[in-house]
Order: C-alpha cells, then structure tokens, then sequence
C-alpha cells in the first residue's frame, strides 16, 4: 500500500517537474527549461545513434535466429563464460593495453616535463610533433610502424645494412614489438596532452623552494612534483587506457596480437560468422569501459579530463 | 624533501663558509660536521642533477623522433621512385600520387576524388550537426548547475562507446538507412562530439558568462536571442576550433567506416584501407597516407592561427 502510495506520489512529482518545464512561471522553472532545451539535441541524438543501438546489441546477444531476430536464447552468453579462448583474448588485451599505456604516461611525462620546465630549442616543433599523432587513425599508425620497422622499413634497412643480415629476417612490424610500437604511437600524444595540462598548474615556488634547501632535481621531482601531478596522471593512465582499448585500425592490420577488437571483427568475418557472440562481447567491453572510467575518474579532479 | 636536511646554515655566507672547514662553530653556538657539509652541498653533485636534464631532453628527442620520422619518411618517399634500400631513391616523380588519386591509365587503383569528395562533405556534415548539439549542452554545463550535471558532462566528454561497437550495432538497428550517408554522418557526429564539447566548454570557461547573459537581458534581450546573438558569438574561437578538430577526425575515421560502409562511393578511410592493407605498393601507400597528412597539415595551421597549441581541446 505504502509502496503504491510512494510510487504515485513520485509519478505525481514527475508529472509536475514536466508540466513546469514545459510552461514555466517562476524564474527557477525557466531556468530549468533553458537546461533541457540546451540537452535535448544532444540526446536526441545519443538516444538514437548511441542508445538505441546499444539495446540492440543486447538483444542481438539473446537471440536464437541472429538473422531474423527471433527467439531467445543464451546461448552466445554460455559460449562467452565457458570457451577458454574468451579469457584469454580478454587477458591479452588487459596486460598489452596496460604496459602501452604505462610506457606511454612515463614517457608523456618526461615530454610534459621538459616542454614545461626546460627551454627546448624547437619547443614549438617538439608540441606539433606530439600533438599531431592524435589525429592519426589506427590503420595510418599501423602504416607508419611499417616505415620504421617493415620489410622495406628505414630501421630495418639499417640494421641490415649495419650487420650485413638480410631485411626479411629482421622485419618486426607484424611481430608483437611492432604492435607495442603502434599502440605507444597512439597512446603516448594523448597521455602528454593531458599532463601538458596538469603542469601547467603546477606550483613552481614549492620546486624552486625545495632546490634552494639543498634537494638534487630528482629528490625536488619525487617529493615535489610527482605529488603535485599525481591527479594528472591518473586521468592520463585512465583515458590512455580506455584509448588503448578502442584500438583497431592498428591490430587489424598489424595482426599480430589477439585482442578485443580484433576479435570482435572476427566473430562477424564471413567464415566465421556469430554475431550473437559478436554482440555479447562488444557489450562485455562497453560495459567494462564505462564502468572502468566512470570509477577512475572518480578519483580524480574532473578539469583534468581531456580527450 | 625528506627530514634529514638537518645541518641548516643561517644565512648563505655561513654556508658558504662552512663548506671550508671541517668542523666550524656557528655563530649561533651550534657546531656543524664535515658530513654535514657533504651532505649540504651534495646536490650539485648529485647524479640527478648532473645527468637528469640531458637524459629527459634524450628521451624527447627519442619521442619527437619516433613521431615524426615515419611521417616524414612516408611523405617524402611518396615522390621516390624505389623504396627499396635503407632511404628512398630516384627523386622526384609524381607517379605514385597519380596513381593514388585515380589519373593515368593504370587501372588498378579507383579513382580516389569521389571518395574524398564524399568523405569531406559527409565530415562537414558531421561538423554543422556538431555544432548545433555541441555547443548548447557545453553551454548548458558551463553555465548552469543542475542535477545530475556531472553525469550528464561524463556522457558529453568522453566517447563512451568505441566506434567498431557502435558501426556493427548501428548497422543491425537501422538496416535500411545504416550504411547511407545519414548513417555515417550521424555516427561520426557522436564519435567525434566529445571534442567539439570540450573545446567549446573550455572557450565557454574563461569568460563571465552569468554578467554576458544578464547584461544582455537587462538591455531586453529575450533568452534565445541572448543566447544566439551574444553568447555563441563571444565563443566563436572555440567554436571553429572545436569544428576543425572534430572535421579533420571525422574525415579519416576508420573503425565505424568500416563497419559501416557501403562501398560507392567508398569512404576516404576506406580507401586508405585498401592502399594499406595492401604491401605490395609501398610507396603507393606512402602517397595515400599523404594525402591525409596535408589534410591534417593543413587543419593544424589554421589551429595554430587561431591560437591553439594544435591538436588540444584546452583553452590557452
């Protein structure tokens, strides 16, 4: 009784916040409708190409006929829990993504720092440089990584020349190191562009103070610094992360290396086709990605977030 | 700093006094050790300080290189007549980009103009609808606070959903209108919307935007016209910057395309795709994948003019 006493009464409220956004009469419900209106075009549209097909990977998970979409069944679910080759897939990603984007926030701090606190000769060239990677797709990466180390790549070509050994053999594009090498090449320009960021605010009295009593620049970094920019890069280490994970351009034409992505392209690849299970996974990982970036960002300070 | 700065001098000349002997009493009447001063004076000697600039400015320049070698390699090696051999040999010919873009009589390659027509305006699409949902909910978070604000910036700013998810689920929900143009124009618009919102709430979070708004209403500005004719044009900057960005991403956008795309015309990632994937023509791909670089050159300069440090959605 009391349950339905509640719900009518919070339908009631709902009913009555709706009618005064609609037509407003105080300044505060106006106010109210302004924030709706601003929203509504960007629901509108996350609704219909964001939502709406998120809901229909759930349902194309729970089919039995993928074709027709009839039935229902779990059996994509059950393959997805019990095929060991899933965990493993999942494991390759985890561990892979994580060292590439550790390596890649180490080195965005090093960048970050000497571009903040040094006077670089071409600090304007060294920026663009770091900066223009992001707007590469995967398969541009993947094309680069062959310029250094392919079959007609420049390091190849040296080291074969240097040692006198021929290029096929020494060709490490499509081996793991390549791969590595790409996910670095994405990675690392937007670690750096968010700790840019972060130290740009950083307190240079307390640094310049901690050297005049004596500290060596790595005590003034540890003690000083480091702490100071540690926000930064936990927001750098979580959206380099979840970046990390929407790679694909790259692992698909690398190949070298099993990972989500890629193995989501195979479950829809003719031959192989199980869009169920396709579906299933997809919805796994977007969930994972949401819920790993809602969680971390928790921890830090929201100004940090840049994409 | 850690605690164990203990030997403290007073004053610079004491210090610099004490580092002369080995055991001095200061004027205060304390008495200061000789590894007192070796600890005081250590820093200057520290490895850190010695080698610690040199090895970050090595590792940026390691960095730099390793970002912009192969870019330049590929472009420059795109007029190359043989790739073979540790540097591209036989300059200059324009055979591969003729090639690439589709004129000469070779036949292997489409032509390339209609599928970077088609990608361009569908990009340019993707841009004008970025801007009319961009801009009024990053005004709406930089401006108002209300409930549920953060969840709703969170969903605004950060592409949730990767693009490879979005292309197969898009497809199977809408199978009549999904591979279309609308289709990929509506997906690139979400894909690449969290950097026209950022951008434009940054241009937004630098000015005083309650005094914008109620200096214009107290002149008798109605609320949409405040809103259309006095705030969107103070963001302006950010606005094209935000347009640039989201244009120049939206135009090579592979993971969606390529679950998305029909085939005619073919988009321009799609296009990149097949000069790529196949490594037979090296140098063809070099000239491809230039095609882009100029695309993205030139987005960079005119960032760059409107005072933004490239590729970045912060406000300077």
């Amino acid at each position: 009784m009391s349950v339905r006493k509640s719900a009518t009464a919070s339908v009631r409220r709902i009913a009555t916040l709706a009618s005064t956004t609609a037509r407003p009469t105080t300044e505060r419900e106006r106010e109210r409708r302004r924030i709706v209106v601003l929203c509504l075009p960007f629901f509108a549209l996350a609704v219909v190409a964001g939502f709406v097909p998120l809901a229909m990977l759930v349902r194309i998970s729970l089919a039995e006929d993928t074709i027709w979409m009839e039935g229902w069944s779990l059996e994509a679910w059950e393959t997805l829990a019990t095929t060991p080759a899933y965990r493993r897939v999942a494991w390759n990603t985890l561990w892979f993504v994580g060292l590439a984007t550790g390596v890649s926030v180490a080195l965005g701090v090093a960048v970050a720092h000497a571009l903040e606190k040094y006077d670089l000769p071409a600090e304007r060239i060294v920026v663009a440089a770091v900066s223009f990677p992001i707007a590469l797709p995967g398969i541009v990466v993947a094309y680069l990584i062959t310029v250094l180390l392919g079959r007609q790549g420049l390091v190849t070509n040296a080291i074969a020349v240097a040692t006198g050994q021929g290029a096929h053999g020494l060709a490490s594009a499509t081996a793991i190191t390549g791969l590595f090498l790409g996910y670095v090449y994405s990675l690392l320009p937007r670690a750096t562009m968010v700790l840019r960021g972060t130290y740009a605010e950083v307190n240079e009295q307390a640094e310049e103070a901690a050297r005049a009593l004596g500290a060596s620049r790595w005590e003034t970094f540890y003690h000083v610094t480091l702490p100071e920019i540690r926000p930064g890069i936990a927001a750098a280490a979580i959206l380099t992360f979840r970046s990390g994970l929407a790679i694909f351009g790259t692992v698909l034409i690398l190949q070298s290396h099993q990972v989500v992505t890629l193995q989501i392209h195979n479950e829809i690849s003719v031959g192989s086709y199980a869009p169920d299970v396709a579906a299933a996974i997809g919805l796994v990982y977007v969930v994972f990605i949401v819920a790993f970036t809602f969680v971390g960002l928790r921890f830090v300070d929201d100004d940090a977030v840049e994409v | 700093m850690t605690g164990n700065t203990s030997p403290r001098a007073d004053d610079g000349s004491t210090a610099a006094e004490n580092a002369d002997a080995a055991l001095t009493t200061r004027p205060d009447g304390g008495s200061v050790t000789a590894s007192g001063n070796r600890r005081w004076s250590r820093s200057g000697r520290a490895f850190s300080t010695l080698l610690g600039r040199p090895i970050v400015a090595g590792v940026v320049a390691v960095v730099t290189a390793f970002l912009t070698v192969p870019v330049l390699v590929a472009f420059v090696s795109s007029f190359a007549e043989s790739g073979s051999g540790v540097l591209p040999t036989g300059f200059v010919t324009f055979d591969h980009w003729r090639k690439v873009l589709g004129f000469g009589e070779y036949g292997v390659r489409k032509n390339a103009i209609p599928g970077l027509t088609y990608s361009l305006l569908i990009a340019t699409g993707g841009m004008v609808l970025n801007v009319v949902i961009g801009v009024p909910v990053a005004y709406a978070l930089a401006r108002y606070d209300f409930y549920a604000r953060d969840w709703v910036n969170t969903f605004a700013i950060l592409p949730l959903v990767p693009g490879l998810i979005l292309g197969i689920a898009f497809v199977q929900t809408y199978p009549q209108h999904g591979r279309s143009a609308l289709g990929l124009l509506a997906g690139y618009c979400l894909l690449k919307s969290p950097y026209m919102v950022l951008t434009v709430q940054s241009s937004f979070q630098s000015m005083d935007l309650v005094r914008l708004e109620e200096s214009a209403r107290s002149l008798g500005a109605s609320w949409p016209r405040t809103f259309l004719t006095v705030v969107v044009p103070h963001a302006k900057r950010g606005i094209i910057a935000g347009a640039i960005i989201t244009w120049t991403l939206a135009a090579a956008e592979f993971n969606f395309t390529h679950m998305v795309a029909s085939g005619s015309p073919d988009p321009f990632a799609m296009f990149l795709y097949d000069n790529i994937a196949n490594n037979a023509l090296y140098l063809q791909s070099a000239a491809a994948v230039s095609v882009y670089f100029l695309i993205v050159a030139g987005a960079i300069i005119s960032l760059q003019l409107l005072g933004k440090r490239g590729f970045s959605t912060a406000h300077q």
